[in-house]
């Protein structure tokens, strides 16, 4: 009688120190992909992109430079070639607008249009305007730990909320311990990979370690991808509210 | 022969009133087949020009991928060029150059998505009928010009009029985000709710620097005057097409599915009601042909036994029974194309009609149309249906004994 | 009265006299009804099936909405709740059901696909009674209630998607301040729809979801209103309009789909003109037989006459006569329309014309509609016109004079 009080009191110490630890990963794997975003866009940056699409019978390259605050805000301006020049978006929030100097126009993109290709590459509007819903939009699980180069890579799963707009059945990041993030892919519901976005090369941009280019395709596709080169990167620059705003994505101000 | 012709004659108005009601079953079916065929024809006209004079064409050539999944990306390389090889080849005048994207339109208030169609102000007005329809503004007559064309009802859900500025906003041909601005000309009502909700023009030429297509299209559609031509024409610009391109000619039952199948059931069930009606008039017939053989049982008992073969009495009913639907089928024609003649002038129309039609934009009224198949498919049934009624009464005839014939009263 | 026994009898008698005669024509007849009956039984299924499958698609009989809604089905033209006054209309006895339902365009994306679709707000309870949408259901469960966090879909849009049951996709929309709308939904159900387009058009949550997603408060698009009988639409009708308001438009199901309605009551004309038609067909026969019948007993009627029997009595038995060919040739017509019919009872599959019937609205299994007013209309037309045509041959027998009579051959 009293063994058996005994082994189960045991069990449950058991189950009370396997739910600690595994709120424990869970506390860090959140902690570890917040800490990886926030070094990619800082308080503020300002960055200068050249970005590569690839297909199988055509390439084209867009020089753009681009400036973020927080988070939310972002905006994005085509310096070269010639034609393209001028084109910019602008997100905020959710929302997204886009400036086209041809036909000098400042259009919101309408919320149907958002899965569809931001200026023709791999990645989607929705890429591009919403990615930082992976810090409140989903639940992050650390997988696994392991070594590359001597340093730890921190592989997580994250899944999407019941109600995200996502359509993802779920993500599984690398992080790499400095915060790098070297890969993230898309996956399915049926846990089938779909896209995935890669860490060509890693370096330091802005003083912090970080991918300096990043493939994006999908997943069955070599042939067509699109890669963004990160020129320079520089982080927490003083930068005017005024430049997150429609008048300036029409009128550069800068 | 000739002295056969002649009984049968005489015998056949040795009761005129019963040959009058028996013609007289048959003229009423025959007119009656006359003029509904012809109206059913005349429908079908109207329901294949309906569906595909406004907009779609007899063919067109497209990329061979394109019918079913209408990407962007699947088109044909130089449009413009085949248009004017296809033009000058097929001896056919109505072919025309399109292209053809989604994009999101906005005027200054509302948003819509819309499908964007490329034409060539030159030649679109002979392969649609939407340049007619324009009923404020005009069309293009540039085809390099920012303007735009778009439907009654758009421009009401767009609170947009002439003159406005409408922006377009889709994907280009590369991927590339497509934008343009164009200013609205004209304004088109084509009565399909459908297209006057969902499509506008652009010229040619804009579409496809908009759309970044660098002098593709999707679509080089052609317009026939008889639909008869068309697998005669698909032939031959099968031909036409530049090797390597992957391209394809699409046929209208290709691009339509629906208006076959929907012209085939009808005549289908066409057929159906037709059927009764020829069988009616067969059981008239035999009830005839029966009646006066056996009326006639002594007057043939006579013939049988001064040699005259049953063979021959046989051959005698059959020649009765030929006039007798010769002359149904005569009087019926003539009947059902004098109707024919006066529907076909002022048009057939019932209540509902009007409603009934308009949702397939077609007129609230049916011309019935002349046709040799319309004016001799029916009667012809219904002659050979009088000539199946009469087997069983000449058969009869075999069973015939002189002696016991000649006694019956 | 006993004229008219014997007369009947006599009647009766001389029918049987030429047996051969009396039974083609009775298949004559026979044949004649079963088609009315037939024919009328499948024309009236397929346009009832058009106008159940039309209410059923969504509007159902009676339906209030902003008065721009139906030219632009969005957002922008919401509607209050029903006010207390227009709630107690909507509890006369004879609606069977209500619902109030949010309308608006959307998208719905799944891993691989993006597809328009009209997003339906549903409170599940009460739309169960007026739309298609619960008994079409063919996987999954249904909404539970208006906060019901699933999503149904059609099987159709679900391919297209890539995606299925228990699997999330996000839907976006707008909300009335032009901002994106947007939330993830499991799919909670399939549907499966005879009508392609209704599969790939409408996606149904629960109304409360739908209502905080697009941030328009307790505000909907439509209130749809379902009656026990297609009479009762005018009544109810003009309660709720006048209950209504001004602010709102109130619409009975065949002014909104004036195609249906047209189609509706154009299945009665039908009726008449298919029976007319069949009848004068076979009236051709029934007169002729009659003359036959009258001059075969020329001598017999104009001995009848000598003895005294009234011309009244000849008549009589003459039109006696051919009511009893009739109703024999009628009652054979029923009851082979009615063997016929049952072996149809649970419809004809018409799928190898589907898409043409789809575009009228048709699904593509039939089952044929009897209704007894059709076939009351068939007989009865029959026999008053069956009535009137044995007239003349009546007339004439009464006519003759008996001397003549006796002594013709």
């Amino acid at each position: 009688m009293r063994r058996r009080e005994f082994y189960r009191s045991i069990a449950a110490l058991g189950c009370a120190l396997l739910t600690a630890s595994a709120s424990f990963a869970e506390e860090s794997a959140q902690e570890l992909v917040r800490k990886a975003w926030d070094q990619q866009r800082g308080q503020t940056s300002v960055a200068e992109i050249t970005m590569t699409i690839h297909r199988t019978d055509w390439e084209r390259s867009m020089s753009m430079r681009a400036w973020t605050a927080g988070l939310d805000d972002a905006l994005v301006r085509v310096t070269a070639p010639r034609k393209d020049a001028g084109n910019g978006t602008l997100t905020k929030d959710d929302a997204m607008w886009s400036f086209a100097p041809k036909i000098n126009r400042v259009i919101k993109i309408p919320s149907s249009m958002m899965n569809q290709s931001w200026m023709g590459s791999d990645f989607s509007n929705k890429d591009v305007s919403r990615s930082t819903d992976i810090i409140d939009q989903y639940d992050h699980v650390l997988l696994e730990t392991s070594e590359h180069e001597g340093k730890k890579v921190y592989v997580i799963e994250s899944t999407p909320h019941e109600d995200s707009a996502v359509v993802w059945g779920k993500e599984v990041l690398t992080i790499r311990e400095d915060f790098v993030l070297l890969s993230q892919e898309f996956f399915d519901q049926d846990g089938v990979s779909v896209k995935r976005m890669e860490a060509q090369e890693v370096g330091l941009l802005g003083g912090r370690p970080m991918a300096t280019r990043l493939r994006m395709a999908e997943t069955d596709q070599t042939e067509e991808w699109t890669e963004i080169l990160y020129e320079s990167l520089d982080f927490d620059v003083d930068l005017a509210d005024s430049i997150f705003t429609l008048s300036n994505l029409r009128n550069p101000r800068e | 022969m000739g002295i056969e012709l002649q009984m049968a004659w005489r015998n056949l108005w040795r009761q005129p009133r019963r040959t009058w009601l028996t013609v007289g079953a048959m003229v009423f079916a025959n007119a009656l087949l006359v003029f509904l065929l012809s109206l059913q024809l005349g429908m079908y006209k109207m329901m294949l020009d309906a569906g595909l004079r406004p907009f779609t064409g007899h063919l067109q050539v497209q990329q061979a991928d394109y019918l079913e999944d209408q990407k962007l990306r699947q088109s044909v390389p130089a449009v413009a060029d085949l248009a004017e090889t296809l033009r000058s080849e097929l001896g056919v005048d109505a072919v025309s150059a399109r292209g053809a994207a989604f994009a999101l339109a906005s005027s200054e208030e509302r948003s819509y998505g819309v499908q964007v169609v490329g034409v060539d102000p030159d030649h679109e007005r002979s392969v649609s009928t939407i340049p007619s329809l324009v009923r404020q503004g005009r069309f293009f007559e540039d085809g390099d010009a920012a303007e735009v064309v778009i439907g009654s009802l758009l421009a009401k859900n767009l609170r947009a009029d002439l003159g406005d500025e409408l922006t377009l906003l889709g994907t280009g041909h590369d991927g590339s985000f497509a934008a343009g601005v164009a200013v609205i000309v004209g304004i088109f009502e084509s009565g399909l709710a459908e297209m006057d909700r969902n499509l506008i023009e652009l010229p040619l030429g804009y579409f496809q620097d908009t759309f970044a297509m660098n002098g593709a299209g999707h679509s080089v559609v052609v317009q026939v005057d008889r639909i008869a031509e068309v697998p005669k024409l698909v032939a031959r610009a099968e031909e036409l097409l530049p090797e390597g391109q992957d391209l394809a000619v699409r046929d209208w039952d290709a691009l339509q599915p629906g208006l076959r199948q929907s012209i085939q059931s009808d005549l289908t069930s066409g057929m159906f009601t037709y059927l009764i009606l020829v069988v009616l008039v067969a059981f008239s017939v035999l009830n005839t042909q029966l009646m006066s053989v056996l009326e006639r049982t002594k007057e043939f008992g006579v013939m049988t036994a001064l040699g005259v073969g049953p063979r021959r009495l046989g051959r005698l009913v059959f020649l009765e029974t030929a006039l007798l639907g010769f002359l149904g089928a005569a009087l019926g024609i003539a009947l059902g194309l004098v109707l024919l003649a006066f529907f076909a002038r002022v048009g057939v129309s019932f209540p509902g009609l009007a409603e009934l039609t308009a949702k397939f934009g077609l007129p609230g009224r049916i011309y019935p149309q002349f046709s040799w198949i319309g004016a001799v498919a029916g009667p012809a049934f219904v002659y050979l249906a009088t000539m199946v009624a009469a087997i069983y009464p000449a058969v009869r005839l075999r069973f015939l004994e002189p002696v016991a014939a000649m006694r019956t009263a | 009265m006993a004229t008219l026994r014997l007369a009947l009898q006599l009647g009766w008698r001389n029918l049987w006299r030429n047996k051969r005669r009396t039974g083609i024509m009775l298949a004559a007849i026979g044949v004649g009804a079963w088609a009315m009956i037939f024919v009328t039984a499948f024309s009236r299924g397929m346009v009832d099936q058009v106008v159940r499958d039309g209410i059923r698609a969504l509007p159902g009989h009676v339906q209030i909405h902003h008065p721009g809604f139906r030219d632009d089905p969005s957002v922008a033209t919401l509607i209050d709740r029903p006010r207390a006054d227009l709630v107690a209309a909507l509890t006369d006895e004879a609606v069977t059901s209500w619902t109030s339902r949010v309308r608006v365009p959307a998208v719905v994306s799944s891993e691989r696909e993006t597809r328009g679709v009209t997003l339906v707000g549903i409170d599940p309870e009460t739309e169960r009674d007026i739309s298609f949408v619960a008994d079409d259901l063919v996987e999954g469960r249904f909404l539970e209630s208006p906060e019901d966090k699933g999503l149904i879909l059609g099987r159709k849009m679900a391919e297209r998607l890539e995606t299925g049951l228990g699997k999330r996709v996000v839907v976006m929309s707008q909300t009335p301040s032009n901002d994106i709308a947007e939330r993830g939904f499991r799919i909670v159900g399939l549907f499966e729809s005879e009508l392609e387009a209704q599969e790939l058009g409408f996606a149904f949550a629960g109304e409360e979801q739908v209502q905080s997603l697009l941030e328009i408060g307790d505000r909907t698009s439509e209130i749809a209103i379902a009656v026990a009988d297609l009479e009762k639409v005018k009544p109810v009708f003009e309660t709720v309009e006048a209950a209504a308001g001004e602010e709102v438009e109130v619409a009975p199901w065949f002014e909104v789909d004036s195609f249906l309605f047209s189609l509706h009551t154009m299945m009665d004309s039908f009726v008449y003109l298919w029976v007319i038609i069949v009848f004068l067909a076979l009236s051709f026969g029934l007169v002729n037989t009659l003359v036959m019948a009258v001059f075969e007993r020329v001598r017999e009627i104009g001995l009848m006459l000598a003895l005294g029997v009234t011309p009244r009595n000849i008549r009589a038995q003459i039109v006696a006569e051919a009511l009893l060919l009739l109703v024999v040739g009628l009652v054979l017509g029923n009851v082979a329309a009615w063997v016929t019919l049952s072996l149809f009872k649970d419809g004809v599959d018409l799928s190898v014309v589907s898409e043409g019937l789809q575009q009228m609205g048709a699904a593509s299994v039939l089952i044929p509609s009897v209704t007894l007013e059709d076939v009351l209309t068939a007989n009865v037309l029959v026999l008053v016109l069956g009535f009137f045509a044995s007239l003349s041959p009546a007339w004439r027998a009464s006519r003759l004079e008996p001397v003549e009579a006796i002594t013709k051959v």
